[in-house]
């Protein structure tokens, strides 16, 4: 069985989603969520093989969601959406196929089996993702797309990761490593990302290590490994 | 006693010749110049033709004179007053001068002072001049009265100054004695009475371009709204009859390049609508292009159709739009009556006026064609996405809730039904809310709980009517644009208002996304042009944001609605 997540922001298409999918007796839905950032969460969690996504969905897109998406885990990728704007054509190299709304289990069949035939072969994912502009944030009941400059710094901790700027602190599903690759945020610790742009002064400590204070008046430490990186970028 | 028979006898020769005077001075106000001659406006080349004609008056005076001893009992004065008081003492003087020095040339023991004299009457008259000017009493420059007293004074001073000039003085008493009363009074009457005529003629000009502009303007006035439907043959037979009854001539009839459109008037019984255009003369104002008048004089106008036919002469008048002559309108009056040249103007005239109005019209026309293709764009905007979102929502429902299904089938057959529905360009606000009603349903059963509907109009408002197709496409944006870009609950209001002035229908929904976007869309722009130009361009859409907590899209309108044009 292929493992599935289903993601659409209307509740009677991924309804009928999952009933096709579950007729190719191919396919298991492991869930099915509404948004985009409980679709990272998901992912992170259940490891799907595979994503029927749409593409118009709140918040973030079904563009934006892959971009946030770990290589590593990264699943083959079929849009479904109601109507071909984006020129899907355009994508099929980089995904593995797309779907029209109202899905036709015919034209489902082709593509479970072309699914099949990747899986079988372990070819991966060809998704390539891009750039970073905006980090979707939780901020209590909230969700704010915050753009990269406002960031400061971004941590991670047992809890989760937590983006901080000047006047908040915020929770994201987005990881670390994520963030490393497709952002210009530089690592200067294991745990910690920077924003180099709001970096105040650097002091430089016993051990080769140093701290970063921020323009918003916030502590960073730097480790030893990472110190050398963030003194090149500097110039110093 | 001698004395004076002397005297009467000169007032009467001196009365002749000013008679010569004010038969040219009459053809003088006959001329193309003096029509468009107003003495408030003066400009310089106006002033210099002054110059000439006066100059022309006074030195005709000299030469019109009666020789008494030597010198010249004459109306030179009159040209130089008058010039002086119409254009001021430059004009005075400079005809004054004019005039003395043609009669310093003429020699005698006054030609000095004869010279002089007409001079300074020239700089009286403008002192005048200055005086009526600086007192506001811009009017009396053409008063008999004020010619009259200023010509006196002028002439009394000019014998006061033969008087002190002339040499021998003795000859000079007894000249002044023999042609001062005569001078006086005759030169003044002459000043009087030419301005008298000068200023008769005005007002008769200025009382026919009155009349002539009323008459007009009331022709416009009906035809407008005739034009305004444009022009066609149930229009020309109506612009036709006005035309009829206010020039008062015998027919008239209205034709495009080829047949005749109307016909109204005598001869109406052979002159029928439709048939091809028999009349020469129009014939030729077509061909050629220009305005043929057969006067029924020299010209006759002969009907090709009917030996009996009363009629007898014809203005033809081509009609142009944009240069290009797209018919013709024709005047026409009995044999027996004369073809006023009062009503050849009128004619002319009117249709210019009309040729505008017909533009008018055409650019109307014009403008609603492109609101109505834009209306077609607007419907055709009904975005794929909606629609097979809206076929999977049912698909999926189907196997749940048949009867959702079949219900939801309905409302979107008649959600298109209205779309492609497009006869008219108001609607009530009941029938766009209906519209708007099956839309909703469709999105609410897309997003089901993501998706809150509430409505409240007053059922007294639902008659008023509004421009086809307003409403969906605001609805529709706050969905597209709002409600289903919120991971949480949407909610979607939809309010009327009547209020003093305005009736106001508001689309409301809390994701206060419209700031973001910016401007409004190609749907939004088309609706609030469509009302401007169909309810007036106080009327349009508001648009208030609150980001992330609402917008309001408020549809205004006249306070009962749109009304048909």
């Amino acid at each position: 069985m292929i493992r599935a997540l289903i993601v659409d922001d209307e509740i009677h298409a991924r309804e009928e989603m999952a009933i096709l999918l579950a007729e190719t007796a191919v396919i298991e839905v492991v869930g099915s969520c509404g948004n985009g950032i409980e679709a990272l969460k998901m992912i992170n969690r259940l490891r799907p093989q595979v994503l029927f996504l749409d593409i118009q969905m709140p918040v973030i897109s079904g563009f934006e969601l892959l971009n946030m998406v770990n290589q590593e885990i990264m699943p083959h990728v079929v849009f479904v959406t109601a109507f071909d704007q984006y020129s899907l054509k355009a994508f099929e190299e980089k995904t593995l196929d797309y779907l029209l709304k109202p899905v036709d289990s015919h034209r489902l069949a082709k593509t479970v089996s072309k699914l099949q035939q990747t899986i079988g072969e372990n070819r991966p994912p060809t998704f390539d993702s891009e750039e970073i502009r905006r980090i979707p944030c939780l901020l209590g009941n909230r969700i704010r797309l915050v753009g990269l400059e406002e960031v400061e710094f971004i941590a991670t901790s047992i809890a989760g990761v937590h983006l901080t700027t000047r006047d908040h602190e915020y929770f994201t599903e987005v990881t670390l490593k994520v963030l490393e690759e497709r952002t210009p945020l530089l690592r200067c610790h294991k745990q910690y990302l920077i924003n180099i742009d709001q970096i105040r002064e650097i002091v430089l400590l016993d051990g080769g290590m140093a701290q970063i204070a921020t323009h918003g008046g916030k502590h960073i430490p730097v480790s030893r490994r990472y110190l050398k990186i963030i003194k090149k970028k500097l110039f110093i | 006693m001698d004395l004076l028979t002397f005297s009467l006898h000169n007032i009467f020769a001196l009365l002749q010749q000013m008679s010569v005077f004010l038969v040219i001075a009459y053809l003088f106000t006959k001329s193309p110049f003096f029509r468009s001659f107003h003495v408030h406006t003066l400009h310089p080349r106006t002033l210099l033709l002054l110059y000439f004609i006066f100059s022309t008056f006074s030195i005709l005076g000299t030469y019109f004179g009666l020789p008494i001893n030597d010198a010249i009992a004459n109306t030179r004065a009159i040209g130089a007053v008058l010039a002086g008081i119409i254009g001021g003492p430059l004009l005075g003087g400079a005809v004054g001068l004019t005039a003395g020095l043609h009669r310093f040339s003429l020699g005698g023991f006054t030609a000095v002072s004869c010279g002089v004299s007409t001079t300074v009457e020239g700089l009286i008259g403008g002192l005048v001049h200055i005086y009526l000017v600086r007192h506001y009493q811009q009017h009396r420059l053409l008063s008999p009265m004020v010619a009259f007293l200023t010509t006196l004074v002028a002439e009394i001073t000019q014998m006061l100054i033969i008087l002190t000039l002339s040499q021998p003085f003795e000859q000079a008493v007894a000249l002044v004695r023999i042609i001062a009363l005569p001078m006086i009074l005759a030169n003044s009457t002459g000043a009087a009475v030419f301005v008298s005529i000068i200023r008769d003629q005005r007002k008769m000009y200025d009382e026919l371009s009155v009349f002539f502009s009323t008459k007009a303007l009331k022709m416009a006035e009906k035809t407008v709204a005739i034009l305004g439907r444009g022009f066609n043959m149930q229009t020309a037979g109506e612009v036709a009859s006005v035309i009829l009854q206010e020039t008062g001539v015998g027919a008239v009839g209205i034709t495009d390049r080829e047949k005749v459109l109307a016909f109204v008037g005598d001869g109406s019984d052979h002159h029928q609508v439709g048939q091809g255009i028999s009349s020469t003369q129009t014939m030729k104002a077509i061909r050629e292009n220009r305005i043929v008048y057969a006067d029924g004089g020299e010209k006759k106008w002969r009907c090709n159709l009917s030996a009996a036919c009363p009629l007898g002469s014809v203005l033809c008048v081509p009609l142009r739009l944009d240069n290009e002559l797209i018919g013709t309108i024709n005047l026409f009056e009995p044999k027996n009556k004369l073809f006023l040249v009062t009503n050849k103007t009128l004619g002319e005239g009117i249709t210019k006026l009309l040729s505008d109005q017909i533009l008018y019209a055409r650019y109307i026309e014009q403008k609603t064609l492109v609101t109505s293709a834009e209306l077609k764009i607007a419907q055709a905007q009904i975005s794929p996405h909606f629609l097979f979102n809206a076929l999977n929502t049912i698909i999926a429902i189907t196997r749940k809730d048949a009867d959702r299904a079949r219900d939801l089938l309905l409302h979107l057959s008649n959600f298109f039904r209205k779309n492609l529905k497009h006869t008219g360009n108001l609607a009530t606000l009941e029938e766009e809310l209906n519209h708007v009603h099956s839309y909703l349903v469709i999105e609410k059963a897309r997003f089901e709980d993501r998706l809150q509907l509430e409505m409240a109009v007053d059922d007294d408002l639902l008659a008023l009517k509004l421009p086809v197709f307003s409403l969906q496409p605001i609805v529709e944006n706050a969905i597209k644009h709002g409600i289903s870009n919120m991971l949480g609950q949407g909610v979607i209001r939809l309010t009327a208002v009547r209020q003093p002035g305005s009736l106001r229908i508001m689309v409301e929904d809390n994701a206060g996304n419209f700031i973001e976007r910016g401007k409004k869309g190609l749907g939004m722009s088309i609706v609030e042009k469509r009302i401007k130009n169909l309810c007036g361009e106080n009327h349009g859409l508001e648009i208030s944001c609150n980001p992330g907590e609402r917008t309001v899209v408020a549809i205004t309108l006249p306070e009962g609605g749109c009304g048909e044009k």
